[in-house]
């Protein structure tokens, strides 16, 4: 299958190895992924704090590219992207005025027809489970998960459509067929705090540090996530957290597709491992992963 | 439902802004109890509701509230009146962005302009270029200098920006947009 990539601006540097790892997993499942020609900035959370038709427009732009380029599906890894992307096709769609709007901003009429998916959502498509079963060569077994959503990959369920809203399971099926344990808590979907990184790093840091104590008391040995933005602060942060709240977690961050990778026989390089800042190490050789 | 001239001037506005009717708000709480960020602000989302369906706007304002929402969507999903909180706070930012004097979290809207000026310049988020320059700007220029060194030694931070290619665009599209909203 072909898909359209828009890696993000996160994927080309603080997230480098969720690239690495996401192009590595794809090549070994089939999926062909073609970045998506000249593509920019979705907004993130800046645009639609100053601009309604702004915030509509910049997503516009790249799937417009992807769409004038003839293709039907496109891939975010990054929620931050998938979710203004997504709200973008839903307005074009339905909202007259604003696609009168958008289309007088444009040379390129765009139709919304390219679908947007996070790369759970791929995972979760017929038969894929058992074709990724069927690519394990190294299981996880013995590694305890607790798998982390992040907030807007199943929010809000009318603009989002994956998965169950409050308690989302993609990301532990896909850990169960790699052979790894995957523990059952209630922190899959709070909000790691990453619009305010910058600015009140305060909140950030109590909601991160919420959420790595929650996987400690689960006896979680990694957290595996699938959106830089809460990789960025739960594992770039966790100095500072443990520095401020006087606790050591020491839980490596390790994004979905990096576990998915080294279970199909990728060598840790391959897959940016050594680019996490808590290190996966004591976690992945106790399994013999590393 | 369309709101009437008795509801005042500020539903209404917002009404107009982003469709949506604060006056169907009955004070459930389930916004608040849901909120991660709730505990950092001066009026808890149940609380904007009410002030905003009086049309206390400067205690709207003074709260800092809606730069303290992290648009984490937990509310709107929650909300039995399927009211679209984050879209109002959209709009509450977008209407009162420039009135500094009354904001008590200034470095958010200053941190989205700066946000969009290097966007509007490379297409792409300059990352290093804005925490520099938005901790200078919060006079604060040794903020996370802690976390620098290790994302630098790992490759993960950036010295110089990637251009877009499609930033020509981009900037076609802003200006058109600009245009649109002086319109009216």
């Amino acid at each position: 299958m072909r898909y359209a990539y828009f890696p993000g601006c996160s994927l080309g540097a603080t997230a480098s190895d969720y690239d690495l790892s996401l192009r590595a997993v794809c090549r070994a499942l089939d999926i062909e992924l073609v970045e998506v020609r000249d593509w920019v900035c979705c907004g993130a959370s800046s645009a639609h704090a100053t601009s309604h038709l702004l915030s509509i427009a910049m997503p516009v732009l790249s799937l417009s590219h992807a769409e004038a380029d003839g293709f039907e599906r496109l891939i975010a890894p990054c929620l931050a992207c998938l979710s203004r992307f997504k709200a973008a096709n839903r307005e074009m769609q339905e909202d007259p005025t604003v696609r009168e709007k958008i289309h007088r901003a444009f040379d390129y009429q765009y139709r919304a027809t390219v679908k947007v998916y996070h790369p759970l959502e791929v995972m979760m498509e017929e038969g894929m489970v058992g074709k990724i079963r069927s690519r394990v060569r190294k299981k996880l077994s013995g590694l305890k998960v607790a798998c982390y959503y992040g907030c807007v990959l199943t929010r809000p369920p009318k603009v989002a459509q994956f998965d169950i809203c409050e308690d989302p399971q993609s990301m532990d099926s896909v850990i169960r067929a790699l052979g790894g344990e995957s523990l059952d808590w209630s922190y899959k979907t709070e909000c790691c705090g990453v619009s305010m990184t910058l600015t009140r790093s305060d909140i950030v840091l109590k909601l991160s540090s919420d959420i790595l104590r929650a996987a400690k008391e689960l006896g979680a040995d990694a957290i595996a996530v699938c959106c830089p933005l809460c990789q960025a602060n739960l594992d770039s942060r966790q100095i500072q957290i443990e520095e401020k709240y006087g606790v050591h977690y020491g839980i490596p961050i390790i994004y979905f597709t990096q576990l998915m990778g080294l279970a199909f026989g990728a060598f840790p390089r391959e897959l940016g491992l050594e680019k996490l800042i808590t290190s996966p190490r004591t976690a992945l050789e106790v399994c013999g992963l590393m | 439902m369309e709101l009437t001239e008795r509801s005042g001037r500020l539903p209404r506005r917002l009404q107009r802004i982003t469709g949506e009717n604060v006056m169907l708000c009955y004070q459930c709480r389930k916004c608040t109890l849901g909120c991660p960020s709730a505990y950092a602000m001066r009026l808890k989302p149940h609380e904007l509701m009410r002030a905003l369906q009086l049309g206390l706007e400067d205690q709207v304002l003074w709260s800092g509230t809606m730069w303290i929402c992290l648009s984490c969507e937990t509310c709107n999903t929650r909300c039995p009146q399927d009211i679209n909180i984050v879209s109002l706070i959209d709009g509450l930012r977008t209407y009162y962005f420039d009135w500094e004097y009354y904001n008590p979290v200034r470095e958010l809207p200053m941190m989205h302009r700066l946000f969009l000026k290097l966007v509007r310049r490379f297409g792409r988020v300059y990352e290093l270029g804005l925490v520099l320059i938005l901790n200078l700007k919060m006079l604060n220029p040794l903020k996370d200098i802690d976390l620098a060194l290790p994302m630098f030694l790992r490759g993960k931070l950036k010295l110089f920006p990637h251009r877009s290619e499609g930033v020509k665009e981009l900037r076609t599209v802003m200006s058109r947009l600009e245009a649109m909203e002086d319109e009216r």
